[in-house]
Formats: C-alpha cells, structure tokens, sequence
C-alpha cells in the first residue's frame, strides 16, 4: 500500500516528461499492485471495470489523425456576404438574376440597398429555414467573427439597416392592399402557370428546379411530382377548386390595379428611390418578360405586356441594379 | 327566367354564415333589380360547377363562385347590372387590390374566430349547421370546413386556439398525485385556461392589420372608396366584415377588438346590413318552414326574395352524403378533386400532365413488384425450393460459436497482454518492485481462457 501509493509520485519525479500518457497508465496500474489492496477493495472491484479491459479501453484511441480538411468546392470563407439563391452556376457567378421570385426580390432588394454581395447558385436544403434565399454575412464584415449565422430573408431588411442601407417603406394605407395583390392574386396564378400549366412546368420548370438537380429518372420524378402537389395544395386552400380562368383573369386585374398604382411614377408610392416594393414587382415582372424564361403558356406574360409602365419599370430597374 | 342564388343557409342573424356568400347577396341585392332574382338556401355545395357556395342557377346554366357570379351578371344583362362601372380609375384600382385585401387577411381572421378556436366552434357555428343543413350532413360538413381552416390558418401559430389539439400536453408530469397538488396559479396556468387569452396579443395584432387600413380607406367616404356608388369591395367588406362584428360567441375577442378601436367601422358595418340585408334573419325566414311556400314573404320581417329550398328529398341528402365521404377519404377524395380540376380547366391533354419519366418509373416499379410477388408465392407453395447447399450452410452457422469462441479467446487475452507488459515497464521503471502477482494473474487468466475453449 504504502509502496504503491508512493511509487507513482517517484516515477514521475523520476522519469517526469517523456510523456504524460505512460504517466496515467502508471497510476492506475500502480493503484492495486498487492495482493492486500486487492483484498480489502474486493467489493469495491466488484463494482468497477475489469482492470485489463479498461486498460485497453485506455489505449483507445491509439492515434489521433488530424481533422481532415474541407473539401475542394467546400466554400471558402468570403469577405463580402454571400447570398444562396436559385440559380444557374454561371449565372450566379455574374450576379443575373434569380429565376426563382421569391430569391429575386431579395436579391433585387440588396441591390437597391447597394450591399455588396456575391450569389451563390443553391437549393432549399442548404438553408438552415429550409426556404432560399439566405445570407451568409462575410467573414470580416463585422468585427472578424467567421462563424457569423446565416440570416433568412425575413431579416435581411434589418440587416440592411444595419449595414448601413436606406430601407425606408413608404407609409401608405394602400400599401398591404397591394401587396395582399402581390403575394395572392399573382403569386397564384405564377404558382399555376409555372407549375401546373403542362407546357410551361415541362419546358420552364423541369430544367430549372428539376433536371438540374439530379440525373437520376427516379429522383428526377419524385421532385417533379413533390413539385406540383406542392403548388396544387397551396392553390386548394384558398379555393376548394383551381379555377383556372379565374386564376388569369384576377391576375390579370392585379396587373392593371398596380399599372394604375404607379401611374407615371419611375417608382411606386412616390419614392424618389426604388424600395422592397419595387423589388417585388421587379421579382415576377421580370421572370414573365424575361425572354430567356422561354415559356411556352404565355398568358400571364401578355397580361403584363400590355400595361406599358409596369414593362418600363422593370427595364428600369434591370438597367441600374443589374447592368442590363 | 328568374335568377336564383343558391348561399349557405343563415346563421348568427345574418343572411348566410358564408363571406362569399353574404357578398354574393348584397351584389345582387344592389344591383340586380327586385323580381328578377330569388335566394334559396342550401346545404349542398357540389351544386355548383366549382365545388362551392355561392352558385347562381339561370334554368341550365350553373355558375359557381362569387367573382364568376359578378362577371356572369355583367355579361347577362349587357353591362347593366354591374355595380364597379362607374368608379374612375384610381378608384377601380383601390377596389381590386382592396378586394384581394379583405379576401386574403379576412379569411384566416373569420376562420380562427368562428371555426378553429375550440369553443367557438363547439357551442356556436357547429350547432348551427343543423339548422341549415339536414339530418346526416352535419357531422361531415362542419369538421371538413374546419380542417380547412385550420390548414389555412396554420402559418400564423395560433393552433393553441384549438384546444382539442394539445389536451394532455397542458398538464405536467409530476410524481405527486393530482389529490396532494396545491393548486398554483401561475400566469401560464391563467392564460392557460382560455387559450384566447393567451393569444390575446398576436389575435389583436392580426386584427388590427386588417382593420387599420380599411379604416383609413373608408375615412369619411359613405362607402368604402365612393362617396356616392356601392362597388364590389363594398359587398365583400360587409360579407367578412359582418361576419366579425355581429356573431356572439363565447369568445368575442374579434368582434371586442373591431368594437374597441374601430366604432366607426361597426357602425357603418351595422347600417349598411340593416340597409342590405333588411335586419336580422334566421333559418325559418330562409327555409320558408313557418309559412306557406306560395305566399309571397312579407317586406316588413325580411327583404330578401327567400325561395323555399327544393333538396331532392331522401335521395338527393343521400347522394350529398357519400360524395362529402368520398372526398374525406384520403385518396379517393384527392383524385375527386383532381378530377374536378381537369374537368373544370378544360384540359383534354390531362394525360401529359404526369411526365413521361413518371409513367415509365411507375410501370418499372410496377413490374419488380409482380415479379416479386410471384417468386414468393413459388417459394411459399414449394415451388421452388432452396439449392441442397444451404443445409450445409446451417451446419455451418452451428459450428460458428466456436469461431465465435475463437473471437473471445483473443478478446480475453488481448487484455492479459496488455496488462503483463505494462506491469513488466512498471516493474522495471520502479526498479525492482515485487512481480509475482504478475506471474499469477497471467497464468490465472491464461488457465481460464483456455479452459474455457476446451
């Protein structure tokens, strides 16, 4: 007993550094190294691990390799933000426009607010809300923190602000009245041309969200199904059928009730400067006048042709936020 | 040919328990001259080409919906029974994006009022679809409308309203028994206990987005954007608006809400029904059930052209029964639906609507499932029976505890090992400790290992 209790300390006064491991290893074979120890903590014994086998789990890990480093296309920390929106690789490369609205309204939006960003071409399971867009802030954007949190959209006014941006909504009671158009009347019927209408879904949305997932039939055809009753169950909730000249000609309305909104106006409300409304209007009235769309069904886009402002201001916004 | 307008029946003294419905009324009501239209109450929605109420019959001729009745009636009349005509065009704007508006961020607002809170539903609007719908129709209709509403309401995170939901999560888990508890109040418990409190602060914020601009629009104007001329959105502000203000619900907080903060919005709301639809109604105004079906109704109690209601007897009940049973079944009810889709949209190239890859993946996966089924039928009649080999295979497996034991055998001394070797560094570090005990538990364990094996 009194042996081993001092053997550990003479060892390490000893033999102290060569390495602290065999120095562990020492104690605990130096703990029980009699016969009457053994005895007296028999019941003690009973109770704890086997010294060989813990010995051995002692052992483990026998060698820590270093941690392996990112992969190649992992991306490298950026010191603009970054913001993952659909898209084309090479397109978010030169920073075009999203074909996906809901991520073009905020890039426009960012845009507008003049902060710079970079795009990068992504889908919804890389976002932490499981919805795109998403900013990733730059890594010495704010006093060099690198594991700064991706924002969602929803805060990406606030970021704004924050950085700097003018973000003023214009105060107007016709404001939620217009926008209620936006986000139902025209997203409805975006949701059925893109999605349910057959020519638009085979020829628009099939290269876009889905072939340029994946080659594989199986996975090609669960998306594309997943797609569609997507949008089928979100047109049933408000209707208990998709009414489908109902859905054109109500978009058609919202296109004419918001042509008469801006009027003669460069922006709308008033602004002396383009604000996230503009940005959402720019959002789909670019996707449905952007010939590279190719769409097949065009009655949406005919509907926006006609009201002359709305196509103005898109070209407008096209050529001062985007070079073209 | 008279016009007749099949609406939901009425319930909470309003002509219909429906917006759409109650807009419906007050368009044709204002714009369509009297005589020329007739209101029958119904239960049945698979009356009108699109599935829901309103439906406005003229003889043959079935349309469904309220936008297509307005557009339908413009078209009937040659423009003469349109009620937006005359607005200018700032105005005309200000009507459709209000419509779309009061559509939009009325609708969750009636269905968490009047369907998804728990208590609401239970002691006011379920009871009431007995009265206007008829005996078997009740216990599917109004459980079907709610989930609906729930499933539209559901972004907004106030499914604490439905009580039925989470009933045993409220109460916590605790060793004590439930008779040796004290009672304790806290604020959790309180709100707690009516879930309306407890989202008091979220409900009366999405109140106030709705009412607040309304308000503004309305300003001092006699009517929503005309001072002088009733237009559509005036029909469908009253539809919701109505249907906010005038039920008495256990849970009033949307009808205490508008009366708090908006009374000049009650009031308005509260004159233009009386005007429109003539005070206040109930299922024998609608149902004709007190009077004689020939006598014409009289002006003073109500002055809407109630036409008795003409259901088709046991067989048309009937038939209204199993199509809402179908539909609430879930497959069955989703391909209803998808059929009524392509019907309406006119669609002969339904087929392609399913791309090609599908149909090829569904027939291959079609294929390995027969032929699956078909070799495990063969093997489970005998068929086919396994190859000679595999009783060998259980010889095999049997004698595989000894390789098992093989397994332990390293195992065990591995550990041994281990054990010697540091205790002979130990011993020589420390320079001639005692190393017997070595020497007894190796052969101790050795013996045992190998006793074991043999």
């Amino acid at each position: 007993m009194f042996n081993g209790n001092l053997s550990p300390v003479n060892s390490s006064f000893i033999a102290m550094p060569p390495t602290i491991p065999t120095d562990k290893r020492e104690e605990e074979t130096a703990v029980p190294p009699t016969s009457f120890s053994r005895q007296t903590n028999k019941v003690r014994d009973f109770f704890s691990i086997p010294a060989p086998i813990k010995t051995l789990f002692d052992l483990v890990p026998v060698l820590v390799y270093p941690p392996n480093g990112l992969p190649q296309r992992a991306p490298k920390p950026a010191r603009i933000p970054t913001l993952y929106v659909f898209s084309k690789k090479e397109d978010a490369a030169t920073g075009k426009p999203s074909f996906n609205p809901g991520c073009l309204k905020w890039q426009a939006f960012l845009n507008i607010a003049g902060i710079n960003h970079r795009l990068a071409a992504s889908n919804n399971h890389a976002s932490p809300t499981g919805v795109l867009p998403f900013l990733l802030p730059g890594a010495s954007s704010s006093n060099a923190s690198p594991d700064a949190l991706p924002i969602p959209s929803s805060k990406l006014v606030k970021y704004a602000a924050e950085h700097g941006a003018h973000v003023k909504e214009p105060l107007n009671m016709r404001y939620e009245a217009y926008k209620s158009l936006l986000d139902h009347r025209i997203r409805h019927a975006w949701l059925y041309t893109l999605y349910l209408e057959p020519l638009n879904f085979n020829a628009v949305a099939y290269p876009l969200y889905v072939s340029s997932i994946s080659t594989s039939p199986f996975v090609r055809a669960s998306i594309s199904h997943q797609l569609r009753a997507a949008a089928e169950a979100e047109l049933l909730k408000n209707s208990s059928i998709i009414d489908i000249d109902d859905l054109y000609s109500e978009a058609d309305k919202a296109f004419e009730a918001l042509s008469i909104l801006l009027g003669d106006d460069p922006w709308f409300f008033g602004c002396d400067r383009p604000t996230l409304f503009d940005a959402s209007i720019f959002a789909y009235t670019h996707l449905l006048l952007d010939d590279g769309m190719e769409w097949k069904e065009k009655k949406l886009c005919r509907a926006l042709r006609r009201r002359e402002n709305l196509v103005q201001h898109r070209e407008r916004l096209l050529v001062r936020y985007f070079g073209g | 040919m008279v016009l007749e307008l099949h609406v939901w029946g009425p319930g909470f003294s309003l002509a219909s328990i429906d917006p759409h419905c109650l807009a419906a009324i007050a368009y044709l009501q204002q714009a369509v001259p009297r005589g020329k239209w007739t209101l029958v109450a119904t239960g049945d929605p698979s009356l009108s080409p699109t599935n829901e109420l309103p439906a406005l019959r003229n003889g043959d001729i079935w349309i469904g919906g309220f936008r297509n009745i307005f557009h339908y009636l413009a078209q009937f009349s040659s423009g003469e029974w349109v009620l937006d005509a005359g607005l200018p065009e700032q105005e005309g704007a200000d009507c459709i994006a209000f419509s779309s508006f009061v559509e939009s961020h009325g609708q969750p607002l009636i269905d968490l009022s009047l369907y998804v809170s728990s208590e609401n539903f239970t002691s006011s609007t379920r009871p009431l679809y007995n009265t206007i719908q008829s005996f078997p129709l009740p216990y599917l209709t109004p459980p079907a409308i709610r989930a609906a509403a729930k499933e539209r309401t559901a972004h907004l995170g106030l499914s604490a309203l439905d009580i039925d939901n989470d009933g045993p999560e409220t109460y916590e888990q605790s060793i004590i028994p439930q008779s040796l508890r004290k009672p304790k109040t806290t604020l959790s418990s309180l709100l707690a206990a009516s879930p309306e409190t407890g989202a008091q602060i979220k409900l009366d914020a999405l109140a106030g987005d709705f009412f607040e601009p309304l308000k503004a629009l309305k300003g001092d104007k006699q009517f929503l954007v005309s001072d002088t001329s009733f237009s559509s959105l005036d029909c469908l502000a009253l539809g919701y608006l109505s249907l906010m203000l005038v039920p008495e619900l256990p849970q009033p907080w949307l009808a205490r809400a508008m009366r708090r903060k908006y009374p000049d919005l009650c009031t308005w709301v509260e004159n233009l029904s009386n005007l429109v639809f003539g005070g206040p109604v109930d299922a024998d105004d609608a149902f004709l059930t007190t009077r004689d079906e020939f006598t014409p109704s009289k002006g003073g109690k109500s002055s809407l052209p109630w036409v008795a209601p003409h259901n088709g007897g046991m067989v048309g009940v009937g038939s209204v029964f199993l199509s809402s049973i179908a539909d609430s079944i879930p497959v069955v009810g989703q391909l209803r639906r998808n059929t009524r889709m392509r019907q309406h949209g006119g669609k002969t190239h339904a087929s392609e609507l399913e791309s090609s890859s599908w149909r090829s993946i569904s027939t291959v996966s079609g294929l390995v499932a027969s032929v699956g089924l078909l070799i495990g039928y063969m093997f489970q009649q005998g068929f086919i029976t396994l190859p000679a080999g595999d009783s060998e295979g259980y010889q095999n497996t049997t004698s595989g505890f000894t390789d098992f034991g093989d397994a332990g055998e390293i195992l065990g001394i591995y550990p041994v090992r281990v054990d010697t070797e540091i205790q002979r560094q130990d011993a020589v570090e420390n320079h001639g400790m005692p190393i017997a005990e070595v020497d007894v538990e190796f052969s101790s364990g050795g013996t045992k290992v190998t006793e074991r094996v043999a």
